[in-house]
């Protein structure tokens, strides 16, 4: 048995897959004070499910994937450790000097964001490093006894040791840490060039700091889930789930702590690669519609593509993760006549609390939900498979009094207008994510998740002339399950810094080998043999005066070439794709070098049914009547019922506990083997 | 009634399409970063995209650069009057100059208009500032020019593109007469490709909407957008209200050259009167109608709250008045080319603070003003190389809620984008930074404190002579404070060599630089807002303890003992 647990903000989803490919779901209410109350809690519901012990069903996991907003909250809330900084002389503002930047160019009265870590928090210790790696000045041990006594009179739970040219020299940030293990006080220590080793001062000092500021809090926390878990029977390690969708063993885990802040979208996008690899559509955009935001990721070549680096509320974290991009619209946003008197969506949301008007929490602020309930687009019966009625009077009231009545229209015709308008933003959005990557939305599947999303996945991809929308039937639960489909995952970055020109091919060889080297220690380490090791190498490169700069991935045959001229032409294609445009006699130049291992867990697949009589009938359950410009009468069917091949014609409404799928007039929707909803236009289909 | 309403527009469809003429922006600019060419406009990312309607008002704007926006109707109306009943679908139009409707030369702006059924519907615009125009140095920024002529190449309205066929022989009399011809055919030709990617974009809402649908949605917008401002003023305290700001010098031996300015504020309209303002001078330091404009705009979009809408109806109810001749209506042949990042901030603080008294909640005190240089050298492989100041930005000014940001800066565009890392600067360039930090005391001291401006310390260590040029202000005008709040320190900059230390002046060009030269920047702070003995104790003890504010400041400024 396989188990993958997602804790999210409201709900703890958890999911076991048996050897056979058999599910099990379970969901319970997340408990933010302790989230290991909630894990075993959902523990013991799947298990009744499974018809189990909770002994029983530990006893028999072999796999614990976990993925935990512990370490996003402390950074969102600010709760996270006292941190203090030991830095090079000269230097000691650099996080709080940012880099002189601002997000909104027009709202000057916003409050300035604090560093985590606070002035008289920020030492610094005579050192200094050049650009190429020479001491310019040696480290100044007596300065770092004095920075050590100082910080722990200060009573920091962690210690970030950030030099300037670290990537290029670590001798000095090293030393530190080999005086403070050294000592009697023993904080959590963050090395920059451990969390990033590339140039870029800022990047490296702000990634470090945050993976101090969260990593201790998670520490505790994975500990407790630990013991807890332990005394209830796993036998196997927890992995915990990482931003980049692998998982790492809890010791690593803690000590990268930064990897843990936004790994729960990570499982979408996991899951993402997962159905990219089931349905054979290599190219797909992952749409998660939640409760206030809608997460959106590439996949290509059934993997999520990735970036280098995320600005969370104005704090950057530099490191590889899943290129996941939040759009403020979803149920909870609220909809409002602007002062330009035009109907406008979010970005507030009423969150959970009070929610939308229909949820009857004291809302009275129209959402889109709400939007979805006066359509007949959700039903107020089976939301939450029934848990929670929702008042269709209480979202006509709120829609009535601050959008149709304004506007001049009907109810049906302002929810209408609403629900459009979150098409329109969330089409734009994945447009926009397509665009930025040099590639067209037509090219791609869409593959829509989320309790929000059923209501507008066919919408969207016709929108955007997407050929076909995908819901899986685990929609509710598909993070947890993207988890189960990731590998152990360790990443490396070395610093090259030279002209393509000026490289030999060995130098490039040389580096490769010995992260690589290094990675495959790790996973031995933890118990993977050589065939389950699987190895990316990538290369940073760019034109030399320029900031940004572009992947190129090397290949094994590519290291063992006699010539570099593989890279420049990779280079040139990659740069190309992306600009439009080479600089033929320019030369391209290396910045870093980066290695991601991967220790291959058991893969995920899911059972395929066969395939059946293509009539509906059986997963019938009456009609709804639903506004789409007229009042019409959709059929309604019950998506757990629905089996592989049964096909539905719009209008239609696809109900399940946790969404309603809507089939729009001129679409169809088939159950393809693995369960999942495919929508398509009529024609095409 | 509202303005949907009133133009009688499906809000279902206004909304849509409101939102996907915004789409449209934002892919233009999306386009220019992933085809521009020269890695300067790469990495500053010095340009905006705006959808205008047939009259050349903008309906929808992509956020990159404030003073961009307010500007490119003038130079559109230029080029729509220059080419009068002789547009045709597929022509791209292109102008820079100032004196036909543009900001300053560098400031490339190319149009395509969007027919359907016939006539021109929509017009697509794209402005990017080039690297180089010719003129006397490079990159545009000549304190010595005294003529538009010395700085560098004028474009008037100038077809590039005619019926889709492009113009070969007016892009290279263009990109010939700069210094990189390739690196601005490059970036011209991604201007062509974002522009005719909008256009194409804005084809299909016809098709699907309708001409006429669309036409009546971006009236809307704009009705909205002056309703949205008539709101806004509205709330202010009407009345007359005047505000002096100066710039330093003009860079030809006169000092504290003032912009005053009056606004007269009246219930839903304002007036903004700068017929008081001296002649234009000999200097860089004018700024040409379009520029000024584009100030008075950006001025009232920082003083709104919430929400703007940022479009062209907010202006038809702010009316500017200006004498032609004088600094912020020049005539030809006067130079320009500092009126964005120089004259532009003056403008810009002129009427912030005639609106202070109007608008007190609102209020900004003043931001640190822009002080760039740049060095001339060649790198350790013996190759030319131009590096430019981007870091150390100086403080922001504070309001009646908030301290001022820290190391912000220029208040035509603050923020702007990140500064490079002193580690790309050392590998890249016979730099060595030897600090980087906080400047205490430089913030004004107020109930809101302005923010810190920085000290940036670099070592020249170029193997020959390397050569400095300056483009700045604000070492001699502070940034204001208001309410009671104090001045912030102004920008001082120098060169120490042995036990010699050279000021750098702020229109400097052509200082020597020897190996072994150390630079200190130290940047302005922001002005603060309010009287400085009502700060809060918790907050002036946090500035003591953090080092914000030194005892003595403290003492002196905010009577503490």
């Amino acid at each position: 048995m396989r188990i993958g647990v997602d804790v999210g903000g409201t709900f703890t989803d958890i999911v076991a897959v048996e050897a056979g490919g058999r599910l099990h779901v379970a969901k319970t209410p997340s408990t933010p004070e302790d989230q290991s109350v909630g894990v075993v809690q959902g523990l013991g519901q799947l298990a009744e499910a499974c018809g189990l012990s909770l002994q029983a069903l530990l006893r028999v996991t072999t796999l614990f994937i976990h993925g935990t907003t512990v370490a996003t909250n402390a950074l969102i809330e600010r709760k996270g450790a006292r941190v203090g900084l030991i830095t090079t002389a000269g230097f000691r503002d650099l996080l709080e000097l940012r880099e002189g930047t601002k997000a909104d160019r027009y709202d000057l009265r916003e409050p300035f964001p604090q560093p985590l870590i606070p002035r008289p928090l920020r030492v610094e210790v005579r050192e200094r490093v050049r650009w190429d790696g020479k001491v310019e000045q040696p480290l100044d041990e007596a300065d770092v006894q004095v920075a050590i006594a100082a910080l722990r009179e200060r009573a920091v739970d962690a210690v970030v040791v950030g030099f300037l040219n670290a990537h290029r020299n670590n001798a000095h940030e090293r030393r530190v840490r080999a005086i403070i293990e050294a000592g009697a006080w023993q904080p959590y220590v963050s090395l920059s060039h451990e969390v990033l080793n590339r140039e870029g001062e800022y990047d490296r000092f702000s990634t470090a700091t945050v993976n101090a500021y969260v990593g201790p809090g998670l520490g505790r926390y994975l500990e407790r889930l630990r013991s807890r878990l332990a005394e209830a029977g796993l036998g196997v390690p927890v992995m915990v789930m990482q931003s980049t969708g692998g998982a790492l063993p809890i010791d690593q885990a803690v000590r990268h702590g930064v990897g843990a802040i936004t790994s729960g979208p990570a499982g979408g996008s996991m899951a993402g690669a997962l159905f990219a690899r089931l349905t054979e559509t290599p190219r797909l955009v992952t749409c998660d519609i939640g409760g206030t935001s809608t997460d959106i990721c590439l996949i290509e070549g059934a993997l999520p593509l990735e970036r280098r680096q995320t600005e969370f509320r104005d704090i950057k974290v530099a490191i590889p993760a899943l290129d996941i991009t939040a759009l403020g619209a979803g149920g909870g946003s609220i909809a409002k006549i602007d002062a330009s008197g035009i109907l406008e969506l979010g970005p507030e949301s009423a969150g959970a609390q009070p929610g939308p008007a229909c949820y009857g929490r004291g809302g009275t602020l129209p959402t889109l939900s709400d939007a979805n309930v006066v359509l007949g687009l959700i039903s107020p019966e089976t939301f939450l498979g029934g848990r929670m009625r929702l008042s269709r009077g209480l979202a006509t009231q709120a829609i009535e009094t601050h959008v149709a009545a304004p506007l001049g229209l009907s109810v049906e015709e302002a929810a209408l207008a609403i629900m459009t308008l979150a098409n329109t933003r969330i089409a734009e959005g994945i447009r926009a994510c397509t665009v930025r990557r040099g590639f067209d939305p037509r090219d791609f599947g869409l593959l829509s998740f989320g309790g929000a999303g059923g209501a507008h996945a066919d919408a969207v991809a016709r929108e955007l002339l997407i050929p076909k929308a995908i819901i899986p039937r685990e929609a509710s639960v598909l993070s947890a399950l993207g988890f189960l489909s990731s590998d152990v995952r360790h990443d490396f970055a070395c610093t090259i810094g030279r002209a393509i020109p000026a490289l030999r091919p060995a130098d490039l060889a040389d580096a490769f080998a010995t992260l690589e080297a290094q990675g495959r220690a790790l996973l031995r380490e933890e118990g993977f043999a050589e065939q389950d090791i699987r190895v990316t190498r990538l290369l940073d490169c760019r034109y030399h005066r320029q900031i940004f700069s572009v992947e190129v991935r090397a290949e094994e045959a590519d290291l063992a070439a006699a010539s570099l001229d593989w890279l420049g032409r990779k280079f040139e294609a990659a740069y190309e794709h992306l600009y439009h445009h080479v600089h033929r006699a320019v030369p391209g130049f290396v910045d870093t070098c980066r290695v991601a291992v991967f220790g291959r867990l058991p893969p995920l697949d899911l059972p395929r049914a066969a395939r059946g009589d293509d009539d509906p009938a059986a997963a019938h359950r009456g009609t709804r009547r639903i506004y789409l410009g007229d009042w019409m009468e959709a059929d309604v069917f019950w998506f757990d019922a629905l089996r592989h091949g049964m096909v539905v014609r719009g209008p239609a409404l696809i109900d399940s506990a946790s969404t309603s799928v809507l089939v729009n007039p001129g679409s169809v929707g088939r159950i393809d083997a693995h369960g999942s909803l495919v929508i398509a236009r009529e024609s095409a289909a | 009634m509202s303005a949907t309403a009133r133009k009688g527009v499906h809000p279902l469809t206004l909304a849509v399409v409101r939102y996907k003429f915004l789409a449209v922006a934002e892919e233009v600019v999306e386009t220019m970063i992933r085809t521009c060419f020269s890695p300067l406009l790469n990495q500053s990312r010095d340009f905006s995209a705006v959808v205008l309607d047939s009259d050349c008002r903008v309906i929808a704007q992509a956020e990159r650069v404030p003073i961009h926006m307010g500007a490119m109707p003038f130079a559109m109306r230029a080029m729509q009057e220059a080419f009068a009943g002789d547009i045709a679908e597929g022509d791209i139009l292109m102008a820079n100059d100032p004196y036909w409707g543009g900001s300053h030369l560098p400031d490339i702006t190319i149009a395509t208009p969007v027919f359907f059924e016939g006539r021109i519907r929509l017009w697509v615009a794209n402005r990017s500032h080039q690297g180089d125009i010719g003129g006397l140095s490079a990159g545009g920024y000549s304190p010595e020019a005294r003529e538009i002529f010395h700085e560098g190449i004028r474009i008037p309205p100038t077809k590039l593109a005619e019926r889709g066929r492009m113009r070969e022989d007016v892009l290279r009399l263009v990109c010939q007469n700069t210094r990189k011809p390739d690196d601005m055919r490059g970036d011209i030709m991604a201007q062509v490709a974002s522009v005719r990617v909008g256009a194409e974009r804005l084809m299909a809402l016809f098709e699907r909407y309708g001409a006429e649908e669309v036409e009546r949605c971006a009236e809307a917008i704009l009705d909205g957008g002056e309703a949205a401002m008539r709101a806004q003023l509205s709330r202010w305290k009407s009345g007359r209200y005047t505000g002096v700001s100066y710039l330093d010098d003009d860079g030809c031996g006169h000092a504290r050259v003032p912009i005053t300015v009056h606004v007269e504020l009246a219930g839903e309209e304002v007036t903004v009167d700068f017929r008081d303002c001296p002649d234009q001078v000999r200097s860089f330091m004018n700024s040409p109608f379009a520029n000024t404009a584009a100030c008075v705009n950006v001025a009232f979009m920082y003083l709104s709250d919430g929400q703007r809408a940022l479009n062209d109806g907010s202006a038809r109810c702010i009316r500017i008045l200006t004498r032609k001749g004088s600094i912020v209506d020049s005539t030809p042949p006067a130079p320009v080319t500092g009126c964005t990042t120089l004259t532009g901030s003056v403008i810009i603080e002129a009427v912030l603070r005639a609106m202070e008294g109007a608008a007190p909640r609102a209020a900004l005190a003043g931001f640190a003003r822009r002080f760039r240089f740049v060095i001339a050298g060649t790198d350790r492989d013996g190759k030319p190389y131009i590096w430019h100041l981007f870091s150390n930005r100086g403080g922001a000014g504070g309001n009646a809620a908030e301290d001022g940001w820290s190391n912000l800066g220029v208040i035509h565009n603050p923020g702007g984008s990140p500064s490079p890392s002193i580690e790309r600067t050392e590998a890249g360039f016979p730099l060595f930074v030897e600090s980087h930090a906080l400047r205490p005391d430089s913030g004004g001291a107020g109930r809101q404190r302005g923010g810190l401006g920085g000290t940036y310390v670099l070592r020249y260590e170029g193997a020959a002579e390397g050569v400095l040029n300056a483009a700045g202000e604000g070492v001699v005008v502070a940034p204001y404070g208001i309410g009671g709040g104090a001045p912030g320190i102004v920008h001082e900059y120098n060169i120490a060599r042995g036990d010699r230390t050279i000021p750098i002046g702020t229109k400097d060009s052509g200082v020597r630089l020897l190996p072994g030269d150390r630079i200190t920047c130290r940047s302005a702070g922001g002005g603060g807002c309010g009287d400085p003995r009502d700060r809060a104790p918790d907050l002036l003890r946090r500035d003591l303890d953090y080092g914000y504010v030194t005892p003595e400041a403290a003492r002196r400024f905010y009577g503490h003992e």
